[in-house]
């Protein structure tokens, strides 16, 4: 079961990657890399996952050695990267806002004035 | 004492994020307290990367430290760990240095901008997250440090929003750039999936014994995603938006400190965490990068217009230098690399601040534009020509030293392997060397030398304020060419060691036992010698006897020569220009020349490289170079197509080279 979600964080990046770099308008692109930060994110959470692991919650004296939760590292790690895809979404919206006031479009073909 | 020492790495980056906070709450009422905030914030980092020089370069150590004293539990470890050995200090040292003159230089060079509270904010948590990533010893930890590195950069480089471009330049780097981070933070994961741990000392351990085709892949991703810190091939272009827009300060900044960055990831990567530098593949792939960026980036600068547009392109092919000296594989190699890499931040910072010297006296950095300033800030053009010198590989500055030691490091690698692919890299790199001389012959002449516009006529000399820390850089440009042997063996050979001594590494975070038990190997101290007709003053001696016979030459000339002046004369524009005289739009300039050249149809007639006659440009046709740049005259007009400044193909290049990187690791990794 989990190898469909290793291959739909693939899809999902793939697919951001490819937003990016075709499509013309700027918040299409913003939302391609958000498409990218999903993909990292569902990679994360399910590289922790074990098949039939409980929740990671203890107290220090009922954690045993039999005991088989999935890996709590990884949801850390993914909550830390959802925080940081925020910023970075929040952060080019922003200044896609700003483009807009200062070149009155948002194509990404028409604001090229730094180029060659 | 020694054990208080190992505190001062946490404290060093505390001191940048604290002073980063403190700025901000307390700095908004008054500028002096502003200033002295920042200021003490930064000597207390670079006085405490000062002091770790003693235990880590001398006595060979190597510092760890937990975070919160989560030490590891049953040899795993599960806390944060910062992990110093001479390689991360010697990128700290150059991050703190560059952190420093970058500061004192903003407080003159900001002062005429507004909501200054937030430069200084975010330029400390820049300088605080970028501090953290070379002394980071976690994977994830890096990955957020690259992350924080990526928005205060992106947010200083459209500080100046009012600027033309500014936002293009910080859009551009933010998304493509996002890109990079993400490949770091896949790379992580896969790394994590493999190995469940994200410590780069247990990952080194692991890894010894351990790789499979996920790795390789995780490799391919890491190694593109601090490409892309380090601004390589195909994503230089957003160097050289974000440069061009961004204040001065911070372009000494995102060429001296965050390429670095990458440089160092990239080293941290083959040289330590997968030991795979020693395959060939590695060897290829890496310097196969470095070659590229480095001849690319340098024919881009031919027809740049903008002072610090060119210069980021100059500052690119120069990374490409240090990342080709990395991939030879070599101890030489790498300890060139790192040389270069230091000298690169102090040229590179020089130029770049000579220019926002330039851009701060006469409010332009237009090199069409500007002209003759030597006259007036004759302080500046001095700094700036040490600077051009540096970056040219000139003796005795430390250009020459640097880039002496990659040639010969990559004629070695070709001689003791008999293989064209190492002689042709060389040869590039020799080519690339002469180029940059070419590029600032150029620049020169436009800026400081030529002719004075005349709307220029009551500019000044750059204040005091702004010139020392320009001097601090110009005096360590001659000191570290002056006297390279020590400077090998202080600081280049102790980091090399370091870099290539996996077994310290590992055992300083989790124990001897744990590293004997991984069987990592204990590299013995390596050996560099430089070949003996190296030294830099006697090198000087036979370039000033040259240029002075030259000039000999020159002055007495043939009576052909001075016929031939006055038709070379006639190149440059008559008489100074008048500001009235620019409207003149650049199609009607171009159908004017299509008119005269009726012989030649090429559709470039770029004053820089056709040798056309530029009447609105300092540097005639008939410059030294011209020659050879005329004969390369499409390639030049297909790269500044290819340069297109839309951000769709930006991150096309970025992720076909992503791609290809992936293909070739799963086939040969």
């Amino acid at each position: 079961m989990i190898i469909m979600n290793y291959i739909a964080s693939f899809i999902l990046v793939g697919l951001g990657i490819f937003c990016i770099a075709t499509k013309r308008n700027l918040l299409k692109i913003c939302i391609g890399s958000g498409l990218i930060d999903y993909g990292c994110n569902l990679l994360i959470v399910s590289v922790g996952f074990h098949d039939g692991g409980t929740a990671p919650i203890f107290a220090i004296r009922e954690l045993t050695r039999a005991s088989f939760f999935v890996d709590p590292v990884p949801q850390a790690l993914t909550l830390t990267s959802i925080v940081i895809g925020a910023c970075s979404t929040a952060m080019t919206l922003s200044l896609i806002i700003m483009i807009k006031k200062q070149y009155g479009t948002l194509k990404a073909d028409k604001i090229r004035r730094l180029k060659g | 004492m020694s054990e208080f020492i190992s505190n001062f790495p946490i404290l060093a980056i505390m001191s940048l994020f604290l002073g980063a906070f403190i700025t901000s709450l307390l700095g908004r009422k008054n500028a002096v307290v502003r200033n002295v905030i920042v200021f003490i914030s930064m000597a207390l980092a670079l006085i405490m990367m000062l002091a770790l020089i003693k235990p880590v370069f001398i006595e060979g150590k190597v510092i760890g430290y937990w975070l919160g004293n989560w030490a590891p539990v049953a040899d795993w470890a599960i806390g944060i760990g910062l992990e110093v050995d001479a390689l991360s200090l010697f990128f700290g040292l150059i991050i703190t240095v560059a952190v420093f003159v970058s500061g004192t230089y903003s407080f003159t060079y900001m002062s005429h901008d507004d909501s200054l509270v937030n430069y200084y904010t975010l330029f400390l948590m820049l300088s605080g997250s970028v501090l953290g990533l070379v002394l980071s010893g976690d994977l994830f930890n890096m990955f957020v440090m690259i992350e924080i590195m990526t928005f205060t950069a992106v947010a200083l480089t459209a500080f100046r929003n009012t600027y033309e471009g500014a936002l293009e330049g910080a859009l551009k780097y933010l998304v493509v750039g996002a890109l990079g981070s993400s490949s770091v933070l896949i790379g992580t994961a896969l790394i994590y999936s493999q190995l469940h741990t994200l410590n780069l000392a247990q990952i080194t351990a692991l890894l010894t014994n351990d790789q499979n085709i996920v790795t390789g892949i995780a490799f391919a991703f890491l190694f593109i995603g601090f490409g892309t810190k380090a601004f390589l091939f195909p994503f230089h272009p957003l160097a050289a938006d974000a440069h061009a827009v961004a204040p001065a300060s911070i372009s000494l900044m995102i060429s001296g400190v965050l390429t670095k960055c990458g440089v160092y990831g990239i080293i941290r990567l083959v040289y330590c965490l997968y030991q795979n530098i020693d395959r060939p593949f590695v060897q290829y792939l890496v310097t196969a990068f470095g070659a590229v960026s480095m001849f690319i980036c340098v024919t881009m600068a031919f027809n740049q217009h903008n002072f610090k547009r060119l210069l980021a392109f100059h500052s690119i092919s120069q990374v490409g230098y240090v990342i080709t000296a990395v991939g030879l594989g070599t101890s030489l190699g790498l300890a060139s690399g790192l040389y270069h890499a230091m000298n690169h931040t102090i040229f590179k910072g020089l130029l770049f601040l000579t220019a926002g010297a330039v851009q701060h006296m006469t409010g332009s950095l237009d090199l069409d534009e500007l002209g003759g300033l030597s006259k007036k800030m004759p302080r500046t053009c001095i700094l700036f020509l040490i600077g051009a010198a540096s970056i040219s590989g000139l003796p005795p500055f430390n250009g020459f030293g640097s880039k002496w030691m990659i040639y010969q490091a990559a004629f070695e690698k070709s001689s003791q392997t008999g293989n064209v692919f190492f002689l042709v890299v060389c040869v590039t790199a020799l080519i690339t060397s002469v180029l940059t001389l070419a590029s600032f012959v150029k620049v020169a002449q436009s800026v400081f030398f030529g002719q004075l516009n005349p709307k220029f006529e009551n500019t000044k000399e750059v204040p005091l304020a702004m010139r020392i820390p320009m001097w601090i850089l110009a005096i360590l440009c001659i000191v570290t060419g002056i006297f390279p042997g020590s400077v090998a063996n202080k600081l280049l050979m102790p980091a090399v060691n370091a870099a290539t001594n996996t077994r310290a590494y590992v055992s300083a975070m989790m124990g001897e036992a744990y590293a004997a038990a991984h069987q990592v190997v204990h590299a013995g101290a390596a050996d560099v010698q430089l070949i003996g007709v190296y030294s830099p003053m006697s090198w000087m001696l036979l370039l000033l006897s040259i240029t002075s016979a030259v000039c000999l030459v020159a002055v007495l000339g043939s009576p052909e020569k001075k016929k031939l002046e006055p038709v070379v004369g006639a190149n440059v524009p008559n008489g100074p220009m008048t500001p009235g005289s620019i409207p003149v739009t650049s199609q009607s300039r171009e159908a004017d020349e299509r008119e005269l050249i009726t012989d030649d149809l090429d559709p470039k007639y770029e004053s820089f490289f056709s040798g056309e006659h530029a009447e609105y440009s300092q540097v005639g046709g008939s410059d030294l170079f011209w020659g050879f740049k005329k004969n390369w005259r499409h390639y030049f007009s297909f790269m500044h197509e290819w340069h297109s400044g839309i951000l769709n193909d930006y991150a096309l290049y970025g992720a076909c080279s992503l791609a290809l990187t992936l293909l070739l690791c799963v086939l040969f990794l």
